[in-house]
């Protein structure tokens, strides 16, 4: 910033639009609007720590889903929109978990021991073929992640599962839809050294796995290989010449976002309570793919942090309107603007030129 | 690349390559058929019912792809606007064909604006038209549940209580149309060895396609056409590339919007948030599970699709049923069936476009080298 | 020729207007009721009819009995309708035929048969059907999901 300051012919609102570039115009108007809404909050009657209680909560549900965005844009594989693929590993993780009788913590483990061979396979299938149709990558994920979760819906009423606790009692085929896990892994991390003032609670243990995660991934980037991998992404032909092996590298990274995927949903779940399963995957991968793009991140760049801000606005947003808007005029949009903002944003990150194109 | 001097067990297998989706159906229903235990009058009938609801609606898909803008996940737009054309018919009690016709109307410019601005989006996304058509239809059906949910009877008067939500605004998850139901259906139908045949309606589809024929004829068709083949070779030529592809998403909105009323029509009831939502996916199936692909369609393929694909539909739960024990598992089956054919059509359209390049690229370097040794 | 092409689009535009004002009024539906009851109207008593049987395009849509109510759909606003009352029993039926127009504004018409019959000014026997409004208890809730498999038929 420091030379634009110099330069005495750049008036003061030249440098105030380049920053606004830089931060881009759709994350600021949600965060001021998130800012709004903190500020209006206490006048409609809501407490406010309980809703920032909320907001920690969702943040620590969904970010390690987010996060599973981060390898294969830093690849060049674009936007996962291939989510459900890897979550549909962490749901065979959770429910063979549970059905070969673990519980408690013992069951989140296992949980995540079991998804990763299975996180593994659909991913090295998933980046092979990813490599197959390189530069069409995000409408094939797509529609590959749908026909993943909709074969799996099938096989969620086929597969031989017996204990009472989801499957059907019955008919004794298949398993429910939603079925509750407190007798087995939730809240086994936000439970986890929970911190407590007042009405403000702190899901530490989740907060902790998270950061374990995304350290581990920074550091990975820093690795040989991880510098490797963010050279792939941003100029492929010049990373071939320098002699890495391109799709071995987006092979990884596929493999890495699909068992985050698996273990996002893992934490998703122990957050949320209830294990959902048949169409709910359908709906996870979009508003991953909006908020770590609200957090500052393009097709092709992904950082921790643009992670961690953008699941605070997004979940801050879905959280926060709700209980405001209601209080407020007593009229619940909140839906609508989440379907609103969020493909909005995806949107925005297609239609801009120099950020996508490789 | 040389199909002259194949022999024909070559020429065989490249026919069951290229045409392998359409033969896997026709192997899936054959089966399907005798397990089901379907009457062969009740499997024509139901085909009848639904060549003659969602043919016009696939027809919609055609032009894009002619443009070189792959399937138009956006032709969902189309049907939101006739769903609001048709809120408004019922709710100002007009019935019967006028209803239709004047629904027809209404959706025209709701349709072709929501097509004008989606033809622009998808021009800053050149290359990536079909993930920004699909993220187009996701968001504007958040515009939609807005207007239909919140302002539809508070700002945009509905009259009616039976369309109007009890709490004084929005719409009702179901809106009744039984006022209009198959009344374009019922006109001129005829009763052919038992099949009920619509023969109005497959009139109004005939004439789209003989329409469509007629377009790729014209000066405007040619120009979609060079555009599709290459942007910028069309450029050079003088056609306003981009002014041609908003052109034909809007077009392809606005035969959407009245597919969708002559769909809606023979359903007879609407599900608001609802109808709409799945409407694109389906109709992209058929189409190429009648061998179409995402650069390449034809009207032949939309009524070899709309017949493959819906027998399919109709066979599944039961053959499901029938298999399992279990009719839901036929339903995910038809659902996965759709999502994967889609798949497919996408993959095959990305190795070839890869391998095309690849073609051109390895000319390119052998150009060079002669140049080199020059 | 610019000038021509915004003719000719001036002129499709048009059209569709023209076409849709016209299916407004040529479609508007309106129910009928067949009131079949005493009405007092000016100090004059009007007696039911032991039987009315109406007939619309030559079907019958309705069969009263005294105080009873019948009920058609019309579209548009010119409306036929036939029918044959009987007054009293063993009487010879009595036929007769109308010709309404019905006012745009409104959905349901109740028409009182004897009142017609004996020849009454309109607004004696027209008069609009009010709907009972229902008291819904449950506030119908709107699901939103873009994934909604629910939908069994295409």
């Amino acid at each position: 910033m420091s030379e634009y300051v110099t330069d005495s012919n750049r008036t003061f609102m030249d440098r105030v639009r380049e920053t606004l570039r830089n931060f881009g115009l759709p994350r600021l108007i949600i965060a001021a609007f998130l800012l709004l809404m903190f500020i209006i909050a206490p006048f409609t009657g809501v407490n406010l720590w309980t809703q920032i209680t909320n907001v920690i909560n969702r943040f620590s549900w969904n970010v390690v889903l987010v996060l599973a965005m981060v390898p294969m844009v830093h690849s060049g594989c674009g936007l996962n929109f291939g989510l459900p693929v890897g979550i549909i590993a962490g749901l065979l993780g959770a429910t063979l978990s549970i059905e070969w009788g673990f519980s408690g913590p013992a069951s989140f483990v296992m949980a995540i021991l079991i998804a990763t061979p299975f996180a593994l396979l659909f991913g090295v299938a998933y980046g092979w073929l990813l490599n197959k149709i390189k530069g069409g990558e995000m409408m094939i994920a797509t529609y590959v992640g749908f026909s993943v979760v909709s074969f799996f819906c099938m096989m969620w009423l086929v597969l031989p599962y017996k204990r009472p606790d989801m499957a059907w009692g019955f008919e004794g085929t298949g398993l429910r839809t939603t079925f509750p896990i407190d007798k087995y892994y939730g809240g086994v991390l936000s439970n986890l050294l929970r911190i407590q003032i007042g009405r403000l609670v702190i899901p530490t243990g989740t907060l902790l796995f998270f950061a374990l995660l995304a350290i581990a991934i920074w550091a990975f980037l820093h690795t040989k290989t991880g510098t490797a991998m963010t050279a792939v992404g941003s100029n492929p032909t010049f990373a071939r010449a320098a002699g890495i092996n391109v799709d071995r590298i987006r092979m990884l990274s596929v493999i890495m976002s699909t068992w985050l995927a698996a273990v996002g949903i893992l934490v998703y779940e122990q957050g949320f309570g209830f294990v959902q399963l048949y169409n709910a995957p359908f709906n996870m991968a979009l508003p991953a793919v909006s908020a770590i793009l609200i957090g500052g991140a393009t097709a092709s760049k992904a950082s921790i942090t643009n992670v961690i801000i953008g699941t605070i606005l997004f979940q801050g947003m879905v959280t926060m309107t709700p209980t405001v808007m209601n209080g407020l005029i007593n009229l619940d949009i909140s839906e609508v603007l989440r379907v609103v903002v969020s493909n909005g944003m995806i949107l925005y990150a297609l239609t801009r030129k120099s950020e996508v194109t490789r | 690349m040389n199909g002259k001097n194949t022999s024909s067990p070559k020429k065989a297998l490249a026919f069951v390559g290229n045409n392998a989706v359409p033969i896997m159906f026709i192997i899936i229903i054959a089966v399907c058929i005798p397990i089901s235990g379907f009457s062969p009058t009740f499997l024509l009938n139901e085909i009848m019912t639904r060549l003659s609801r969602n043919a016009f609606l696939i027809l919609s898909l055609l032009i894009p792809i002619m443009a070189g803008m792959g399937l138009n996940f956006g032709m969902t737009l189309g049907a939101m606007a006739a769903e609001i054309a048709l809120i408004f018919a019922t709710d100002w009690q007009i019935w019967g064909i006028p209803g239709i016709v004047l629904a027809m109307i209404i959706s025209v410019p709701i349709s072709a604006l929501l097509g004008l601005a989606c033809g622009r989006i998808l021009n800053a996304a050149k290359g990536r038209e079909m993930i920004t058509s699909y993220i187009i239809s996701f968001f504007m059906n958040g515009v939609y549940q807005l207007v239909v949910l919140y302002m539809m009877g508070s700002i945009i008067p509905i009259i009616h209580n039976n369309v109007k939500l009890p709490r004084g605004y929005g719409v009702r998850a179901s809106v009744d149309l039984t006022r209009i139901r198959k009344s374009l259906d019922g006109v001129l139908a005829v009763n052919i060895a038992g099949v009920r045949v619509p023969l109005l309606t497959i009139l109004i589809i005939v004439g789209m396609c003989l329409i469509i024929v007629w377009f790729r004829r014209t000066k405007l068709g040619q120009d979609m056409r060079a555009v599709g083949q290459d942007m910028e070779v069309a450029r050079a030529a003088g056609i306003d590339v981009e002014k041609t592809r908003i052109i034909s998403i809007v077009i392809s909105t606005v035969l959407a919007g009245i597919g969708m009323v002559i769909y809606l029509q023979n359903m007879g009831d609407m599900a608001t948030y609802s109808s709409h939502s799945q409407i694109g996916m389906f109709c992209i199936a058929a189409l190429l599970v009648g061998g179409a692909s995402v650069d390449r369609a034809s009207i032949g393929n939309v009524f070899l699709g709309v017949i493959l694909f819906h027998t399919m539909f109709i066979l599944a739960p039961r053959a499901g049923a029938v298999i399992t024990g279990n009719e839901v598992i036929g339903e995910y089956f038809r659902v996965f069936v759709s999502y994967g054919v889609i798949t497919l059509a996408l993959i095959m359209y990305e190795t070839k476009k890869r391998r095309a390049k690849a073609h051109m690229g390895a000319q390119l370097e052998l150009e060079q080298r002669e140049e080199e040794k020059r | 020729m610019k000038k021509r092409r915004f003719l000719i689009r001036a002129g499709v535009i048009i059209l569709l207007i023209a076409i849709g004002g016209c299916m407004m009024v040529i479609g508007r539906g309106h129910t009928v009721y067949f009131d079949n009851k005493k009405l007092e109207y000016e100090g004059q008593q009007l007696d039911t009819y032991r039987r009315i049987n109406v007939f619309v395009n030559g079907e019958q849509v309705a069969k009263l009995s005294a105080k009873e109510r019948g009920m058609a759909s019309c579209v548009g606003q010119s409306f036929h309708f036939d029918i044959e009352a009987t007054k009293e029993k063993g009487d010879d039926p009595e036929q007769y035929s109308f010709d309404l127009s019905l006012p745009y504004g409104i959905d349901g018409v109740i028409v009182n048969l004897p009142a017609i019959i004996a020849g009454l000014p309109q607004e004696a026997w027209m008069s609009e059907f009010v709907p009972m409004v229902v008291e819904e208890e449950e506030e119908e809730e709107i699901v939103l999901d873009d994934f909604d498999m629910s939908s069994d038929d295409i």
